[in-house]
């Protein structure tokens, strides 16, 4: 580390000490833009033939030390004609740069090459890496958040380094998976996790087929490409960003004092009269009166806490006319806001690329990164809730201390209050999580452009992933206690090879404009396994570090290998550069596929008409962009794990056969094969249009879609003779619908400038066919909360989502007491909607009662600069989605809940109130009524399912840029400090801890339960950035 | 221009060279690291060993204590609770089960058959692997044909029973199958095998389950009285071979020493590491059980007072009838209550369920010669009278008398079945003789002989077999 920094240093010196070298005459200057006579920011300038540069900050402002003899200046600026001055004796140069025509047409980056912006037929959404990192964001995933379009990224959890889902445009697969695929710099299958944002150079989303058909068997569930910086020519630019904040829980649940708990538990106490018992009171009144006055313990304080995030990253990047590079290298620190949680993650990236001579090139970068992470379990975590530290918190009782007389972990008293869960403090600090993940990504190619319009790149890439988690849960914890002492650990290696062989031929003739793509690809990544589950221990100290001290261990492993062979071909045509073709055609040689059925075949056609470049639009003088485009394709999901369509031999029937004392071992046939096991294919059909009127200043980009996914897999059952009940199978369909519209503009341009950008999207879908069900229930609890059978279904005919049960209208009120008895009930007691009208509440009125997939979602993005001012904040938000939010079950059930809403029960002062009053079995009974409630104690009720629809201010960032006339004091070229905010404002109805939530997202049927998730943190940052 | 499209051409060159590496470079047929296929499976003895132990897996989960398999066959006049409602789907377990047993049966016969074992394995070894597959094979299909009639007669020859059409075969082509693999079996399994080996299917048991199957074949649905012959000359064959025997002391038939003989032929297998069940499902409450199986009263009522019947039915605790226990006042099943206390606290059984006994040998001998003979010869009352002496306990009871051969053909009939009643009972046979008798409603209580139907006879085609595939038919009645 010591000689780390010493170089660092020695690196400073030599590129100070080589500035200081040449000074002479310093030279200050403001750059604008020609014409709208806007600053421009971050324009490199240069003394021709010297080693000398600089760049103009915020304000446009630059300063640069002239050396004798020098005469001229070179101002270089993406999008802009490079232009060279010549410096006189003056000072304070008014420099004005004209956009360059040609190159200002924004490239987009498609699979395999890139586009003029203007030239794309397909559907689209680029974000370019400066507008992510305006935020401050340790994360991708996260910061792609309400920033496109049909893009919907959802939090499930807000463990550090914790879990989201990416959706575009809806979900196509139920046991496929529907997550997009990640490209990085053309390598395919990429993780967000671990990437450095301020590495990036730009993130295109490929939506429609046209887009993403080229990616094949893996382009269903869209494409996110991602491109990496690389250097510019100039000297080294060396910045580093650091940031620090502190991250707090979002919002508490809403549960009772001590005092109000303790009356409420009297309450439901005095009202329990069966078998003739004479109710009597669990807490006195002077146990009361302590309470009141100390208030109990507030669980919630005890197990969240203001945990702080730190965050570096230095980079330095530069190049010569031959050779570009960039090093970077980030350190993120993110304690948890539940004890005992944390992430941390170290990444380095080099990315190299070097002209070898005038027709070829050779680039490589490499990037590794390491994540180490750990969290008490939460969630749908394999342990039982009653040790699940988020689960229990709110739950147990604020009149239970945490630590017994004698310092131990407090055990819950019976009788009352969740007196069958663990000390929550012991839950979340005692079990030991330790999950390292180390990625190595390496990624190279050459290239070959003997002459303008053909080339050749041959890239060769690497992704390596290590794995080694162990957790133990030792005597302190619950599952440590069933278990006397529960260790896993687990190891793997991921390692993907892909090579891509890329032609492109571009050429122009008179109004003809052809680029020819073809690449031959070949995949090849291998999976190898290891896992340890080791129980009753001796030792409690060494835990899962010494499993020889187990008596009980039980080791699994697997190894899987996958090829897949891909040939593509793309065709783009332009025609007066008014009509666009592009088509392409993709087979896909996949080693998963079925015998039958190895090779898939992925077409797809899409044309635009640019009507701007008619003149008889152009002359309307209204658009400066008006295109109309039109896509049509076909894409698949190769679903498919290896192996699944052989038939296999399994382990693990055994049976003393020979019997002697022990057993024999018995392997079975534990599937049928399937030779004709071939990919999900969803057809899409997509109309946009995208316009700019008023100079550009603002743009409206919008696209319907209609996408139908075929072949599901799904099990199928056969005819038991075969020996087996099912079959994996193509079988189910779905539909998607969707319409995106994204718009940007810039209202304000003059002193103070303002961007915008909004977007917002509907996706509706539908299940068509699921083989020969009719619908498919998903049960997501491990029992404990009465929500015993399915209540997440798939149904023909409806859409995702459907949540399944009885719908709850409330309580009776006094003047229904005769309707209330016609069920059985009292006043106070609960009232269900009796839909088949037969006088009995069954399973015959089990009803849709929510869906949790929301009608819409949207982003607003904003910029807002005013001198060296600028100010950065993101909306975000969804609408009409619902969720069951389970963990309230158990926390209003009468005798036992903490929550809040109990001190608002049904009493004949308070019937307007859908919490029952406390009543009793017995009470009813002397009434003389006789329950007609007959789904016993089911909570698939629609008492639990709560509006999930939010807007939130994502993330607001306010920084400041040094003056140049300060930063140059310090030699620096720009320097900037920040104070951001994330989830700081949220309005929602939702009452549980984030309507951003989803606690089992094995397949999108289940999506849109809250149960004892990870809650979202409030995050408040400061930070600054220092380039030199 | 000239120099580019040489250019042109040596890219282009190079490119299809990059294609023609891509195409062979990984192979798209996958070689399945951490599992086998049945392609590569089966090729030595303790592979092909290792699906029998498998197969038997598959029922013994079923047919042991943890299967609750007695609830199929509630309906015979023994256990307590039956209806004779046999609703859609009954048995479905049990057709689902077997035919698990038997697809994994027919893969290893198919491999062997291919020479899936190698040149390297002697002709001994394959026979008796051979013999023993077929063995386990020809077990599956007689319980299948028995409960459920014309069945889908899927062989080694079926390679893809998923795609291939098959309908259901007649009872006699089933019983065909049955005749062969049982012949081949007794032809070249070992009369006995070593002591680490004693829980394998031998000659005898091959030979007794075979006569179990002719005697079948002789009365319904078949009525085949040819069959009368061959049932009694292979019990016979048994009986004379001398390599089983009665256990003399009637508490000990059932008791974990002579899990493996003398008297036990074939049985599910149990031991610690394979626990059969937990002892609590057999015993009632007031032994601390959970009283999972009842014995029907009026059955206990008619059993004659004899030692076997103490030995098999449990009527008393401490002295008290069941009729006067505080709430389950049902007799219960005590055969399959040989488990040490030490057992019983840790929720394991290791007892052995039954398939065949030597007693069950002898009373097929005595039922199949006197009906081949036309009445009892003195080797069929000799046969059964064995039976009857034990559960007497070796001395003369009235309630209980040995037979003659003085009795007529149809007297003597009738005796042999009540005796297979109360020697085999709860041992899953009562039912199969209800049937091929047809005695089923004459013998069930009367409260529920109104539901009776000869429909009853057979179980219904599972109802998802009959929907995905059309050329199965349904048995009347469902």
């Amino acid at each position: 580390m010591k000689i780390f920094f010493k170089y660092i240093l020695l690196l400073f010196t030599l590129i100070f000490f080589n500035s200081v070298y040449a000074q002479e005459r310093t030279v200050t200057g403001t750059i604008t833009t020609t014409g709208e006579g806007l600053p421009l920011n971050g324009v490199s300038v240069s003394v021709p033939g010297a080693k000398i540069g600089t760049t103009s900050g915020a304000d446009g402002r630059f300063s640069i030390k002239l050396p004798r003899g020098s005469t001229q200046l070179e101002f270089n600026y993406v999008g802009y004609t490079t232009t060279r001055v010549a410096v006189g004796a003056g000072n304070n140069l008014k420099i004005s740069m004209a956009a360059d025509v040609r190159q200002l047409k924004d490239v987009v980056v498609v699979g395999y090459g890139s586009q003029k912006k203007s030239d794309i037929t397909g559907a689209i959404s680029s974000i370019k890496g400066s507008d992510l990192t305006q935020l401050s964001t340790q994360r991708v995933d996260q910061a792609l958040q309400g920033r496109a379009a049909g893009v919907m990224v959802l939090n499930t959890d807000g463990a550090p380094g914790g879990n989201t889902t990416i959706r575009v445009r809806g979900s196509n697969s139920i046991n496929g998976g529907n997550n997009a695929l990640i490209v990085i710099d053309g390598l395919q299958g990429g993780n967000l996790n671990s990437l450095n944002p301020n590495d990036i150079e730009s993130i295109e989303v490929l939506k429609d087929a046209s887009a993403t058909a080229i990616y094949g068997a893996q382009g269903a569930n869209g494409v996110v490409l991602i491109t990496t910086k690389l250097g510019k020519k100039g000297k080294p630019v060396i910045s580093y960003n650091y940031s620090y904040g502190i991250s707090t829980l979002r919002k508490k649940l809403d549960v009772m004092n001590a005092a109000d708990f303790a009356k409420t538990i009297n309450a439901n106490a005095l009202t329990r009269t069966a078998g003739g018992a004479i109710p009597v009171p669990i807490f006195s009144d002077a146990d009361i009166q302590k309470y009141e006055k100390n208030g109990g313990t507030d669980w919630q304080d005890v197990i969240y806490r203001a945990a702080p995030i730190q965050n570096h990253e230095l980079s330095i990047s530069g190049g010569t006319d031959n050779l570009k590079y960039l090093v970077s290298g980030g350190y993120l620190n993110q304690q948890g806001i539940l004890v005992n949680s944390e992430y941390q993650r170290f990444s380095l990236r080099a990315n190299l690329k070097t002209d070898i001579n005038k027709w070829s090139a050779f680039s490589l970068s490499w990037a590794g990164s390491k994540e180490a992470g750990n969290s008490p379990p939460f969630g749908s975590a394999d342990i039982s809730f009653l040790g699940n530290s988020v689960n229990v918190a709110p739950r147990w009782a604020p009149t239970e201390p945490i630590y017994d007389s004698i310092g131990n972990y407090s055990v819950h008293r019976p009788g009352y209050g969740a007196s069958d869960t663990w000390n929550p403090l012991a839950s979340a600090l005692e079990p030991k999580v330790d999950n390292n993940t180390i990625r190595n990504v390496l990624n190279s190619y050459i290239e070959f452009k003997p002459f303008e319009g053909l080339s050749l790149r041959i890239t060769g890439g690497a992704n390596i992933i290590n794995i080694n988690n162990r957790m133990y849960h030792n005597l302190k914890t619950y599952e440590g206690k069933q278990n006397t002492g529960l260790g896993l650990s687990t190891e793997s290696m991921n390692v993907r090879y892909q090579n891509s062989n890329i032609l492109t031929y571009d050429k122009t003739f008179k109004d003809h404009h052809i680029t020819f793509t073809g690449v031959a690809e070949q995949q090849y990544s291998k999976f190898n396994f290891s896992s340890l589950r080791a129980s009753k221990f001796l030792v409690d100290q060494t835990g899962v570090n010494n499993l020889g001290g187990a008596n009980i261990v039980v080791p699994t492993s697997d190894a899987e290998e996958r090829v897949l062979n891909s040939y593509l071909g793309r065709i783009n045509y332009a025609f007066a550069d008014k009509y666009l073709l592009t088509a392409s055609y993709r087979a896909d040689g996949s080693s998963v596929f079925g015998k039958n059925n190895k090779w898939g075949y992925f077409p797809s056609a899409s044309v635009a008409w640019k009507a701007s470049e008619e003149s008889f639009i152009r002359n309307l003088n209204v658009f400066s962009t008006l295109k109309i485009r039109g896509s049509w394709g076909i894409t698949g999901n190769q679903a498919i794990s290896p192996y699944q369509t052989l038939s296999r031999i399994s382990s693990g029937s055994n049976y003393p056969y020979n019997g002697s004392d022990g057993t024999d071992l018995g392997f079975f046939i534990a599937n049928a094969p399937n030779p004709s096991l071939k990919w999900e294919s969803t057809t899409q059909t997509d109309v946009g249009i995208d316009l700019a009127v008023f100079k550009g200043r603002l743009t409206v980009s919008a696209d319907y879609y209609k996408k139908t996914t075929k072949d599901l897999l799904m099990s199928r059952t056969i005819p038991g003779y075969t020996g087996f009940t099912s079959i994996i199978d193509n079988v189910g369909s779905i539909e998607n619908r969707g319409i995106e519209i994204e718009i940007g503009g810039d209202p304000l341009v003059g002193k103070v400038r303002w961007t915008t950008g909004f977007n917002i999207s509907a996706n509706r879908n539908k299940v068509l066919n699921l083989g020969n069900i009719d619908r498919l229930g998903y049960r997501t609890t491990k029992g404990g909360y009465n929500v015993n059978d399915p209540f997440m279904y798939l149904i023909v005919g409806k859409s995702f989502g459907q949540i399944y049960g009885y719908s709850y209208e409330g309580t009776w009120k006094t003047s229904e007491a005769k309707q209330a008895a016609d069920y059985g009930q009292l006043p106070g007691d609960r009232k269900f909607t009796d839909i088949n009208k037969d006088g009995v509440i069954n399973k015959e009125d089990l009803t849709v009662i929510g869906n949790a997939f929301p009608k819409f979602i949207f982003g607003w993005t904003n910029r807002v600069s005013y001198n060296n001012f600028e100010l950065n904040f993101l909306i975000q938000g969804a609408k009409g989605n619902d969720i069951f939010n389970m963990g309230r079950i158990r926390m209003e059930t009468p005798g036992e809940g903490t929550s809040s809403r109990l001190l608002n029960r049904w009493t004949p002062e308070n019937q307007n109130t859908d919490v029952p009053a406390f009543i009793d079995g017995k009470t009813r009974e002397e009434a003389g009524l006789t329950s007609k409630i007959a789904i016993g104690g089911d909570q698939r009720i629609s008492r639990w399912v709560e509006d999930g629809s939010y807007v939130r201010l994502k993330n607001i960032t306010v920084s400041y840029n040094l003056p140049k006339s300060i930063t140059e004091k310090f030699r620096l070229s720009n320097l900037k400090a920040f104070v951001s905010g994330a989830n700081l404002i949220t309005l929602t109805k939702y009452t549980g801890y984030d309507p951003e939530v989803s606690s089992y997202n094995a397949n999108d049927a289940q999506i849109g339960v809250d149960f004892s998730n990870y809650p979202q943190a409030k995050i408040v940052n400061f930070g600054l950035n220092v380039s030199f | 221009m000239k120099n580019n499209s040489i250019y042109l051409r040596i890219i282009l060159f190079l490119f299809i060279v990059i294609l023609t590496i891509v195409s062979s470079c990984k192979k798209l047929e996958e070689t399945p690291k951490s599992f086998v296929t049945p392609q590569n499976f089966y090729t030595t003895p303790a592979q092909v060993e290792a699906a029998f132990a498998a197969a038997m897996n598959n029922l013994w989960d079923y047919w042991g204590g943890y299967g609750y398999g007695q609830g199929t066959f509630v309906n015979d006049d023994q256990l307590d609770g039956g209806d004779l409602v046999i609703s859609r789907n009954h048995g479905s377990d049990l057709w689902n089960r077997h035919y698990a047993a038997i697809a994994n049966l027919n893969a290893a016969i198919g491999a062997m058959k291919k020479g899936s074992l190698g040149a390297g394995t002697s002709q001994d070894v394959y026979d008796l692997l051979m013999a023993q597959a077929k063995f386990l094979r020809a077990y599956n299909y007689f319980m299948l044909v028995r409960m459920f009639g014309d069945l889908p007669l899927l062989t080694e020859d079926i390679t893809d029973p998923i795609t291939a059409k098959i309908g259901r075969s007649p009872i006699a082509d089933v019983y065909n199958l049955i005749v062969s693999d049982f012949t081949e079996a007794a032809g070249k399994l070992p009369a006995e095998w070593p002591t680490a080996q004693q829980g394998r299917p031998t000659s005898g048991a091959a030979k007794g389950l075979l006569a179990k199957a002719y005697l079948t074949m002789a009365t319904a649905p078949l009525n085949d009285i040819s069959n009368y012959q061959k049932a009694a000359n292979l019990a016979k064959e048994v009986i004379q071979e001398g390599k089983y025997s009665l256990v003399p002391d009637i508490t000990k038939v059932f008791a974990l020493e002579t899990k493996y003989g003398p008297e036990m032929m074939w049985s599910f297998n149990s031991n610690y590491a394979d626990i059969n069940t937990d002892p609590e499902i057999y015993k009632p409450g007031l032994l601390g059980g959970w009283g999972d199986f009842r014995v029907q009263r009026e059955w206990e009522q008619q059993y004659p007072k004899e030692a076997r019947k103490d030995a098999y039915i449990l009527t008393e605790i401490d002295g008290k009838n069941y009729t006067e226990w505080p709430d389950e006042q049902n007799p219960f099943i005590k055969k399959f209550m040989y488990d040490k206390q030490e057992d019983f606290d840790n929720y394991s059984s290791i007892m052995n369920m039954p398939i065949l006994r030597f007693a069950d040998v002898l009373l097929i001998y005595a039922e199949a010669a006197n009906m081949a003979n036309g009445s009892p010869t003195q080797e069929a009352v000799d046969a059964i009278n064995k039976v009857i002496d034990r559960a007497n306990g070796y001395i003369d009871n009235p309630l209980h008398p040995k037979l003659t051969t003085g009795m007529t053909k149809e007297a003597f009939d009738i005796a042999v079945i009540e005796e297979r009643n109360q020697e085999l009972c709860f041992e899953y046979d009562r039912w199969f003789d209800l049937i091929r008798k047809r005695i089923l409603k004459e013998k069930s209580i009367p409260s529920i002989q109104q539901n009776f139907s000869e429909d009853d006879y057979l179980f219904p085609i599972p109802d998802n077999d009959i929907q995905l595939n059309p050329m199965l038919t349904q048995n009347p009645g469902y």
